[in-house]
């Protein structure tokens, strides 16, 4: 009687942590709550006075989705940033702004920002509450100032509404704007690709993806590290330089950081074409490519890349085939991510 | 019954009376004995050049040193934590101490440091800039609201100062300083920290309006090689924002405190 009761007592247990560990391991298990992919580090946002709520979440999706927040009600967050390709602005080198401006750098895709410890191609912004200021004012994106379109929305009866549900009061100001920004951006965890279901046993991988993998982590891993595909370093990848960019060294000040930029996760990367700060190559062939023979050598060209990375046209393939276990249909197709204008 | 009523009245009426200089006949202090702090307005009064000459926005000035000619068109920048010595030598920092100063008609902007303890002062210590902190903590409301245009979108910071306007001697016509930096690495943290004595004390009672009263030189901008013909624009951390900021924080005296 008392094995029976023993057993049926560890059965429970068995069974709630079961229940608990299937939570940790679905994001979006609540889709309003910020969860940690149990294989995933401990965030770099710590969500300090902006806890992520349903009804913040859906202010802040609508903001990203709506074209008001442009000088002429043309240019969403949204415009550049297209769900289905892990928010990125696919095919473009650099994206359009209102009036048709373009501005000078590829427009990243956004997932995992809450592991960013900086943001843009250069990290020149340090939190991701404020990330939305620089393409909100900037004259080439939405150019709008914080001031005019804190006034523009506090016209607008819809705002309010939400305003009033996600914070208690009917009037926006910047902070709130930013806060609700931050709650749906935080939310975009991409975390359920092929390979998150490999690292998690739930899936095999075939020996072709396996090679690809074990190529990745003897070349690309140093800097595309662990399983958010980045170190979040700067870097001169030996790309030929623009001496109108010199990436890092405009916001560091220090000549050692020219033609450095930020390492980008390689996450999605199957999706998020065209490539490099300046989106300078369509395909992820044209990439390995410059880092098998493109090199280009200066002061401060990474130490790592100075003979090339050697690579034969198979092992190419294999790294793609690899690269393609690394998209998150799940993530680019969560309709709780979507449009909710319904555009 | 209609007289008794109005003797009531009249009785009322004295009573009241009788209270109120009751209270007036008090010794002093008036106030409540419960008042254990007071407010401190400091007054910023901009002038130009140091013998104090008469400054306004949108006026053509010669600068004393160079002779460069230079009118004002915007001049915004922050004063943060505050604090005031008492004589005792021990310090009170005003909490969440961030102020926007914006010249504009009036020149003399004034500011509320509220909160006070009671007490005799001799010194003031103020930021002219943002701390650090506050430069790497996200959004911020109030003063440091990012509506107010003081925010670097691009280079993460706060623009400590902006000083706008047009001058005949800059070779594009204008100049415009945007001060800011917080950083130690490569040198380019403009944070500037004044501490000065008021050369008096300054009772805080609780019922008193104690007062400081700045001079603040908008010509001394210019000083240390800094020019029109050679510096007209600066838009971002480095070294003619160090030079800039080293140069505004001389521009501050305490001139006199009642």
């Amino acid at each position: 009687m008392r094995g029976i009761v023993e057993s049926i007592g560890i059965i429970t247990l068995l069974f709630l942590t079961a229940c608990k560990k299937e939570l940790t391991e679905v994001p979006g298990g609540n889709e309003y709550s910020f969860l940690v992919p149990s294989h995933f580090p401990e965030p770099y946002y710590q969500f300090e006075n902006n806890e992520v709520s349903q009804e913040g979440f859906i202010l802040g999706r609508k903001l990203f989705y709506d074209k008001r927040l442009s000088l002429d009600n043309t240019v969403s967050c949204a415009s550049c940033h297209i769900r289905e390709y892990a928010f990125s602005d696919p095919g473009k080198k650099v994206s359009t702004g209102v009036e048709g401006r373009v501005g000078v750098r590829n427009s990243p895709a956004l997932f995992n920002l809450a592991w960013n410890p900086s943001f843009m191609w250069d990290g020149g912004i340090n939190h991701i509450e404020i990330m939305p200021l620089a393409p909100v004012t900037d004259h080439n994106e939405m150019d709008m100032s914080m001031q005019d379109l804190m006034s523009k929305l506090d016209t607008l009866e819809e705002y309010s509404l939400l305003l009033q549900s996600a914070f208690g009061t009917r009037e926006m100001n910047d902070q709130r704007f930013f806060y609700a920004l931050t709650q749906f951006l935080t939310l975009l965890v991409s975390s359920e690709s092929k390979y998150d279901r490999f690292l998690e046993g739930k899936v095999q991988l075939t020996d072709e993806e396996l090679e690809g993998k074990h190529l990745f982590e003897q070349n690309c891993a140093v800097c595309h590290a662990g399983v958010l595909f980045t170190d979040y370093s700067y870097r001169n990848n030996g790309l030929l330089l623009d001496p109108e960019d010199n990436g890092r060294e405009r916001i560091s000040l220090n000549p050692e950081d020219r033609g450095k930029f930020k390492v980008p996760s390689l996450r999605n990367s199957v999706l998020t074409y065209p490539y490099m700060h300046d989106g300078r190559f369509e395909t992820l062939e044209e990439v390995i490519d410059h880092y098998r023979f493109g090199i280009n050598l200066t002061a401060t060209t990474d130490p790592t890349l100075v003979n090339g990375i050697p690579l034969s046209e198979e092992e190419k393939a294999k790294l793609i085939i690899f690269l393609s276990t690394l998209t998150d249909a799940e993530f680019c197709y969560n309709p709780v991510f979507g449009n909710p204008f319904g555009e | 019954m209609k007289r008794v009523k109005y003797l009531y009245s009249i009785l009322i009426v004295s009573l009241l009376v009788g209270f109120v200089s009751c209270k007036k006949d008090n010794p002093e202090p008036t106030p409540e004995p419960s008042a254990t702090t007071g407010t401190v307005k400091v007054k910023l009064d901009h002038k130009w050049g140091m013998n104090w000459d008469a400054f306004a926005m949108n006026t053509a000035y010669t600068h004393p040193m160079s002779a460069e000619e230079i009118t004002f068109t915007k001049l915004k920048y922050y004063i943060s934590n505050v604090k005031l010595k008492k004589t005792d030598g021990t310090w009170w920092s005003q909490p969440e101490s961030y102020f926007l100063v914006e010249v504009g008609e009036n020149t003399v902007p004034e500011l509320s440091i509220s909160g006070v303890p009671v007490g005799t002062y001799t010194d003031i210590e103020y930021t002219i800039g943002v701390d650090s902190t506050r430069n790497v903590s996200g959004s911020q409301t109030g003063a440091l609201s990012t509506s107010n245009g003081m925010f670097w979108s691009w280079n993460s910071g706060y623009i400590f100062i902006k000083a706008e306007g047009t001058s005949p001697d800059s070779p594009s016509g204008a100049f415009e300083y945007h001060i800011g930096g917080f950083k130690d690495e490569n040198n380019t943290n403009a944070i500037r920290v004044n501490t000065q004595s008021f050369g008096g004390e300054l009772a805080v009672t609780g019922s008193n309006n104690p007062m400081i009263h700045f001079y603040v030189n908008a010509a001394r901008f210019w000083h240390g090689g800094i020019l029109l013909a050679n510096v007209n624009t600066v838009h971002m951390p480095g070294a003619n924002a160090i030079t800039l900021a080293d140069n505004f924080r001389e521009a501050f005296i305490v001139h006199h405190i009642h």
